[in-house]
Parts: structure tokens; C-alpha cells; sequence
């Protein structure tokens, strides 16, 4: 398959999951019990005042004629008002977006930059002491919570050590975070730290499989020596399968995101999608899903990409 | 040619590129130690190719890596492996990278997985290159291009910009020998260098070989458990029996006049094939030996209903440029009681051919009758009630059995499906008969596949395909994994049982001796249609086309002496046919 006619049909692959994402999230969230009239008018509101609510936002229309006037505004770039902030969800997505990107992009980067040669140390040392301690960390990384790893790390590197702030810098733009950059080590830290135990293993478990292949032994036999076989060789080959799973881990990212930034209280899409979470606030909510699934299908078709330029099998068709 | 290399004589203490010495290998493993290796001493001097042959588990491979110093982790060494000066044994990694690829290399058996799929095989050469030599990256480059068009590579400039998986097998193949010979070593270790690649492309490699190698005057360890190839290539046999080695001499001695029991039996199992003095030569004077061998009474034109029949079955996978064209136009027919041998080179449509008779494949065109029913228009249900009457034996023992399950269990899961009224007894005493019948003991029932040996494994197989007394046995390539002790063994019960039964058996293999041996009948097969058909004794012998005849000169026979003259047939039809084109 040629690459243009490649690219056409995975874009094309990704609009319809998006708009299917649409779907299931719009009927979940109008299936819930409550609705966002009780959240926005406060327990003190009477029956009509809700229908009267409820007619204003169209939200006595049928669900398929809620759902096309919904999709009819995305169109024309309207994600619809919030509820309860009062400004478009168009607004506030572009407000916080980036600043989220900022924080789970540097969180994955990081990670990979440990987790990454940490996988390679392991496989070439396994079975020593150094393998077993990192396999423990890892698994005790991978098994705790985020929400109790950012505690700790609050107690520890801001309480009874004072390092590190345990509130995330504030601000409108990234500029203004980037700013203060010692307020965004711990919610950085907290959100590599699963990275980092997730893709240790996976590297570390594609280097010695690719340690084990008659290549290797082939380049072994031709006298490359162990460091070149392992930069030349094993590395590239154990980086393909690591980097088709970083494409499906995206939405893993940006539901730490959720986390770390409640936590931390940083302002960026998780805060936000979690305050529209507490107050029914769908049009947030819908505007928020749609971008991750955006950015998850982006993810997963960079990944792909990705693999056909890493490897050249990918794009013949066989593996 | 190598009538003409130097005597197989020893030459003097000293001289010898390899130096084995009392070398023993022992493996560390969670079930104890397993002594591999034991007290093997032999010798290759400059120029001369020394086989080392045996049976799977003999310990020849472990011997070829412990001289390149690449034995696993789990294994230690002792002994002395001398090559050019410097002991192997305790030596350590960079002594090692310092020799290897430059005065030693070896060759492996799988091309398909011996090179970095991720590199341009033109920069897997040049690697070898600058891993000894100090020279610039272009030079490498253009040096590596040098290499391809010498193992006979076309259009080495493009061909090094390849990636492995753009190249056939045999080209694979090329590309690891180029990178052996890269730095012209005095001593190439080639494991099982053929065993993967057709019998057309083995030839070639091993023209390849032993040229590179009479030109260089380089030394060969040749490992192999092909009597052909060494027949064909070695000097001087060792002829290896649980880790030691039982006998060594020269290739007529060893193959023709062998001294140790071993040695007789190991050679008694190879099928050979038959070939008429003139092979090659299209020799119509001789008379056929068709009539001898009673194909008269159940001739090719026989009454009886076919078990499967194909009606110029067309096959095609996918669609527009990418389609391809598995099988065209194939007919053929396999009767009650006889065995039809199905040959070909890897991707001639053998294996496809064999899918469809089962009906796992629909043909594109064509028709399948199956039991006299045409499978196109039976209906589910029938199809299932016809299917119950083949059984099926695959190529890989390992693979063709779950290993979750035990051999009682696998045998007996072709009657939970097709015959679910029996009870667990019935199961149990019809899996015990048939264990009976392919001469394993009913104790095997309970244990798991993997306890069984390669041979105990295909017989399960066998017993699972034969369990509901088919009328059609399908045996696709059923002893290529196996040695040729345990391969003459399993014939002979899929040989007996038929006779017994009275099965129709569809019989695949590569193997032109086996087919020779075995099948009745044989179809030719190439690149998806069938060539050529007809008896065995009548085509395998006196063949119709040229590919056919190719195909026959290209098999290595295990005698030195005929195989020496069959090469120089062989290559004086190439030279001519050459000639002719350029002409």
C-alpha cells in the first residue's frame, strides 16, 4: 500500500471512531440520573424553574435532535457555552489544552528517557541484582495509585523536605507555567512514574527477545562487538513494538492527567474536566471527551506512522 | 573440482586452520547437567571441507558453535578448539570479536531470521567489513556491493539497499555468505547452510561454496545431516553419535565403505534416489520401468471413484496487483488405496493444492469432489460429515499438537467432534486401538506431547488423522522435521497402515527420494500449475520437461562418486543453457 492511500484510510478510520466516541458519550451522559438543570440551579430550584431550564437549552428536544444540533455547532467550531463557568467550552479548551499537552507531553518524554535505556540495562544485566531492584521499583510504581504517589511525594519533597511546591504554578498560558518550573516537578514526576514502569518492562522484554535472535548471533559471528550489536542493532528492533504501545497509551496519559492535576491543582483540561464532572456540566464534559479521543486516534496514527518509518516491513504489508 | 584439491591426507601438525582437541561441551540446565559434547578431536586443514555429520541432538551444531566461541550462556567448553593459533576455549570477547569475521565465520541455517530485518543487508556487509578493517564508510559500501555480485547476486547495487525481506531465501542466503567471506577468512563454519532453501537453491549455494572456497584456499567445517550435500561437497567425514564422534575418513570411506554400525544404519535410513544412468540427459532409448512395477492393475485410468478429485482448480489471494496466483488451472485425482506424491519447490502451490483437497480452501475456479461429492455444493452439515473422513498429518511435530493437552486428549479430539454419542470408555478403548496401530504404547495416552520425542510426536499425529478411519490421509511435508532414522520409521507405519486400510493418501513433500519411495504416483508442481504427471517410476526417472529433469539433477545423491558426475552434468547443462542464451 502506497503511503498516501495508507494515510487517507487511517484518517478516514480515525474521523469515524471520533464521531462514534460522540455518540457513546452524548447518550451516557444524558442516560445519567440528575442532569445539569439540579447542578446549575442548586438544590433550592423548583420543577418549572428546571423546565423552564431545560426547554431554554434544548434539553426537552429528543436525543438524536439534541445530538445533530450538537454536531451541527462543532462543525461551525461552537462546542456550546458551560453551564456553570459561564464562557465558551471552545474557550476553555484552547485555555487549557496546551497546558495540559505541556504537562503530559514532558511527563511521557521523561519517562521514555528512563524508562527507555533502564529496559536496555535491565535486559543486558538480567537476572543480577540491579535487574531484581528495578523490577520490584517498577512493579511498586506500577501498583501504586497516582492519587497516593503524589501524596507521598507532596509529604515527602514539600512537607518534610521543603524542595519542591506542592501546588502546580498557576496561569493562563503555558508561558506563565513554564515560568515557575519547580512547581511542575512533582506533577511531572507523578505522572512519569507509571510511564517509566510501564515501558521499562516493555523495553526490557523487547531486548531480550531481540537479544535472543539469530541476528545477534549473526552480527556476533561477523565480530561486532556486544555494545555495537546492541546500539545498531537490538535497539532499533526492540523500539518498534514500544513505540506501536506508546500510541495506545495516550488516553492512559491523559487520565493521569485527570488525576495529577486535581492533586496538584494544576489548570489545565483534567481540572476542567473534573469540575464539569461535579456539576454535570456536559457541554465541558463532551467538548473535553472529544478532544482526547481526537488526541488518542492522532496518537495511534502518529504510532503507526511511526512503525512504517522504523520499519520498513510495516509498509510492504508483512511483519 | 574436488578431484582436483589437494589429498585429504593430513597435513602436518601445524598446518591445521582448526584444531579440535579432546573438546567437550556441557550444558547447565533446571534438570541437571547434559554433557553435549565429549572428547571430540578432529581437524581442518587450509583448503579442504570436513562434514560433520549426525542425527538431531548428536551434538554437531554445539561442536561448530563452540569453535566460533558463540555457544550459549548456559554452556561451558573444555577441551581445546584451536583456530589459526588461538584457543577458543577461554578465550574472551574481544580476543573473540577480534577473530571472528575475519579468520573465522560461519554461515547458519535459517536465512529467513539470520539477518537484522531492520538493516539494509548492503550495511550488514559493510559492518563485517569495518568491524576489522580500517576503512572509510563508502568504501565498505562499495566493497559490500563487490561482495553481492560475487555470491551471484543481480544488480548488487540495488540488491544492497534491500532489506532482508525484500530478498528470496536463497538470496537471503547469498547475502550471509557474502558477509563470510567478507574478509576472506581462512576457516567458514556453515551450519546446516542449505537445509532451509530448495533443492534447486541448495545446489547453487553449494557450487557457491565450494567456488569461494577453492579460490581462497579457505578451510570448511561443514555441518550437515544431508548425505547428499556431503556427498557432494566434503573431503573428509566425522560422523558424530550422542556427542562423540564414532568415525572419521575420508567421503568414499565414510560413504561408501562404512566401518562403524552407526555409520551403516545412519546411511541404510537415507532414501536415495533412484536416477537412471543417463539422469539429466533426456535419455528416451531406455526403457521405462513403468510396467514393472504393476501399474497395470490399478492403472491411472481405474474405475474406482477417486477419493478427491481437483478439476482444473484455480486459485487466486487477493485482489488486483496484489493477487496472487496460488494454483492454475491444477487437476488431479487420488484413489482409494494409493498413494500421489505432490512436489514442488517452496511456493509452488503444493501446500495451497493440498488445502484445497481438504476443502479448507474454496478454488476461485475449478472443482473439488470430495468422496464423489462436489464440495462447492454441499451444505454445511455435509461438508463436516465428508471432512470426518480425512485426516490430516502437518509438517511440524511441536506445533501440530496443543501443548495444554494430553496425547490421549488429542488423539481422541477428532471423535468428541464427529462422533459425540460414544461414551468416555468408547473414546478411551478406540484411542488405545489406534495408538496400537501406529506402534506407540497405550501408556502415552496420559502424557503430555512434550515428553515424546520428535518422531512419538508425528506418530501422534498420524494417530489422530487415522482415529476415525479416514478413506483419506493428507500428509503435508510429515518427516521434513525429522531425522532419517525416525523419518524411515514413520513411513513404514503410514505405509503398513494403508495397506491395511485401504486409505487414498495425498502425500507433499520436497523431498524427490521420499516421494521416489513412497508415492505411486507423483505431480510435478511449479509456480502453481502442475508441470508434469504420471507414475513415480515413469516421471521420476525418464521426466518430460526440462524443470522436472532440473529439479532431479539438483538432488544431491549420497554417493560421492555418481554425485560427482551428476555436479558435472549438472553444470555443463547450466554452462550450455547459458551459452545457448547469450547465443
Amino acid at each position: 500500500m502506497s503511503t498516501y492511500s495508507f494515510l487517507i484510510r487511517r484518517v478516514l478510520q480515525a474521523l469515524a471512531v471520533v464521531l462514534l466516541v460522540t455518540v457513546v458519550v452524548f447518550c451516557l451522559l444524558h442516560a445519567l440520573p440528575g442532569g445539569p438543570a439540579r447542578g446549575i440551579l442548586g438544590p433550592q430550584a423548583t420543577a418549572s424553574q428546571i423546565t423552564a431550564f431545560n426547554h431554554e437549552q434544548g434539553l426537552d428536544r429528543p436525543l438524536p435532535v439534541q445530538y445533530v444540533y450538537y454536531l451541527n455547532q462543532l462543525v461551525h467550531g461552537d462546542f456550546g457555552m458551560s453551564y456553570t463557568l459561564n464562557e465558551p467550552v471552545s474557550q476553555l479548551i484552547t485555555e487549557r489544552l496546551p497546558k495540559t499537552l505541556l504537562l503530559t507531553v514532558l511527563s511521557a518524554v521523561i519517562g521514555l528517557l528512563f524508562a527507555v535505556p533502564l529496559g536496555v540495562w535491565q535486559a543486558v544485566r538480567r537476572n543480577k541484582p540491579v535487574d531484581y531492584v528495578i523490577t520490584t521499583l517498577s512493579f511498586i510504581a506500577y501498583s501504586t495509585p497516582v492519587y497516593f504517589l503524589g501524596l507521598i511525594l507532596v509529604l515527602v519533597f514539600s512537607q518534610v523536605l521543603p524542595w519542591f511546591p506542592a501546588q502546580a504554578p498557576q496561569g493562563n498560558s503555558v508561558g506563565d507555567i513554564l515560568a515557575q518550573p519547580q512547581g511542575l516537578v512533582l506533577p511531572v514526576v507523578a505522572g512519569a512514574a507509571t510511564m517509566v514502569a510501564v515501558f521499562s518492562r516493555y523495553m526490557r522484554s523487547a531486548t531480550l527477545e531481540n537479544l535472543g535472535e539469530d541476528y545477534v548471533r549473526t552480527a556476533r559471528a561477523g565480530g561486532t562487538r556486544p555494545r555495537a550489536i546492541l546500539t545498531r542493532h537490538v535497539f532499533r528492533n526492540s523500539l518498534t513494538p514500544v513505540v506501536a504501545m506508546l500510541g495506545y497509551y495516550i488516553p492512559v496519559l491523559f487520565g493521569g492527567a485527570l488525576v495529577v492535576e486535581q492533586l496538584f491543582n494544576y489548570p489545565g483540561m483534567g481540572l476542567l474536566f473534573w469540575t464539569a464532572a461535579q456539576s454535570s456540566d456536559y457541554p465541558v464534559l463532551l467538548g473535553c471527551v472529544l478532544v482526547i479521543s481526537i488526541a488518542t486516534v492522532t496518537g495511534s496514527l502518529l504510532a503507526d506512522v511511526l512503525q512504517r518509518v522504523i520499519d520498513p516491513r510495516v509498509k510492504a504489508g508483512r511483519s | 573440482m574436488s578431484a582436483v584439491r589437494p589429498p585429504a591426507a593430513p597435513a602436518p601438525d601445524g598446518g591445521h586452520i582448526l584444531d579440535l582437541d579432546d573438546l567437550g561441551v556441557v550444558f547447565t540446565t533446571e534438570t541437571g547437567t547434559v554433557r553435549a559434547v565429549r572428547g571430540v578431536s578432529l581437524h581442518v586443514a587450509p583448503g579442504e571441507t570436513l562434514a560433520l555429520v549426525g542425527e538431531s541432538g548428536s551434538g554437531k551444531s554445539t561442536v561448530a558453535l563452540a569453535a566460533m566461541g558463540l555457544l550459549a550462556g548456559n554452556a561451558r567448553a573444555t577441551g581445546r578448539a584451536v583456530v589459526d593459533g588461538t584457543d577458543i576455549v577461554g578465550a574472551d570477547e574481544e580476543q573473540l570479536s577480534g577473530l571472528r569475521g575475519k579468520t573465522v565465520s560461519m554461515v547458519f541455517q535459517e536465512p529467513a531470521t539470520a539477518l537484522d530485518p531492520l538493516t539494509r543487508v548492503g550495511r550488514q556487509i559493510a559492518e563485517v567489513i569495518r568491524n576489522h578493517r580500517r576503512v572509510s564508510a563508502a568504501d565498505a559500501a562499495a566493497r559490500a556491493v563487490e561482495l553481492l555480485r560475487r555470491v551471484g547476486i543481480p544488480e548488487p547495487e540495488q540488491r544492497a539497499r534491500a532489506y532482508p525481506f525484500q530478498l528470496s531465501g536463497g538470496q537471503r542466503q547469498r547475502v550471509v555468505i557474502a558477509m563470510a567471506i567478507a574478509n576472506e577468512p581462512a576457516l567458514l563454519i556453515a551450519d546446516e547452510p542449505t537445509t532451509a532453501l530448495d533443492v534447486t537453491v541448495q545446489a547453487e549455494i553449494l557450487d557457491l561454496l565450494r567456488r569461494l572456497a577453492a579460490e581462497t584456499g579457505t578451510g570448511v567445517l561443514l555441518v550437515t545431516h544431508n548425505m547428499g550435500v556431503v556427498a557432494d561437497f566434503a573431503d573428509r567425514v566425522a560422523v558424530m553419535y550422542q556427542g562423540a564422534v564414532v568415525e572419521t575418513g575420508s567421503v568414499e570411506d565414510v560413504l561408501l565403505r562404512p566401518s562403524h554400525d552407526y555409520t551403516k544404519r545412519l546411511l541404510s535410513a537415507v532414501p536415495r534416489l533412484s536416477v537412471s544412468e543417463a539422469a539429466g540427459g533426456g535419455d528416451t532409448a531406455e526403457p521405462a520401468g513403468a510396467g514393472s512395477v504393476g501399474a497395470g492393475s490399478v492403472g491411472a485410468g481405474s474405475a474406482e471413484e477417486p477419493a478427491v478429485e481437483l478439476t482444473d482448480v484455480s486459485v487466486v489471494f487477493g485482489r488486483g496487483k496484489q493477487a496472487v496466483h496460488a494454483l492454475r488451472g491444477v487437476s488431479f485425482a487420488v484413489r482409494p488405496g494409493e498413494t500421489l506424491g505432490l512436489v514442488g519447490e517452496s511456493g509452488s502451490g503444493k501446500s495451497t493444492a493440498s488445502r484445497v483437497a481438504l476443502g479448507l480452501v474454496a478454488p476461485t475456479a475449478g472443482s473439488v469432489t470430495l468422496f464423489g461429492a462436489d464440495l462447492a455444493r454441499t451444505r454445511a452439515r455435509a461438508r463436516r460429515a465428508l471432512r470426518a473422513g480425512v485426516g490430516v498429518v502437518l509438517q511440524d511435530p511441536v506445533a501440530s499438537l496443543d501443548p495444554r493437552m494430553t496425547v490421549g486428549e488429542c488423539v481422541a479430539e477428532p471423535l468428541r467432534v464427529h462422533r459425540r454419542t460414544l461414551s468416555g470408555r468408547e473414546r478411551e478403548s478406540l484411542v488405545g486401538d489406534v495408538l496400537d496401530r501406529v506402534r506407540l504404547p497405550r501408556e502415552v495416552a496420559r502424557r503430555a506431547p512434550r515428553e515424546l520425542s520428535g518422531g512419538q510426536r508425528q506418530r501422534v499425529s498420524l494417530a489422530r488423522a487415522l482415529v476415525l478411519g479416514p478413506r483419506l490421509l493428507v500428509a503435508d511435508e510429515p518427516t521434513s522435521a525429522l531425522d532419517v532414522s525416525v523419518q524411515e520409521a514413520v513411513l513404514e507405519v503410514i505405509g503398513e497402515l494403508q495397506e491395511e486400510l485401504g486409505f487414498a493418501c495425498l502425500f507433499v513433500s520436497h523431498d524427490l527420494a521420499v516421494v521416489q519411495q513412497f508415492a505411486r504416483r507423483v505431480v510435478v508442481m511449479r509456480a502453481g500449475r502442475a508441470e508434469e504427471q504420471g507414475l513415480t517410476s515413469a516421471t521420476l526417472l525418464h521426466p518430460e520437461t526440462d524443470y522436472t529433469r532440473r529439479l532431479l539433477a539438483a538432488v544431491p545423491v549420497p554417493d560421492p562418486i555418481v554425485q560427482r558426475g551428476r555436479r558435472a552434468e549438472r553444470l555443463a547443462t547450466l554452462a550450455a543453457g547459458r551459452t545457448e542464451e547469450q547465443g
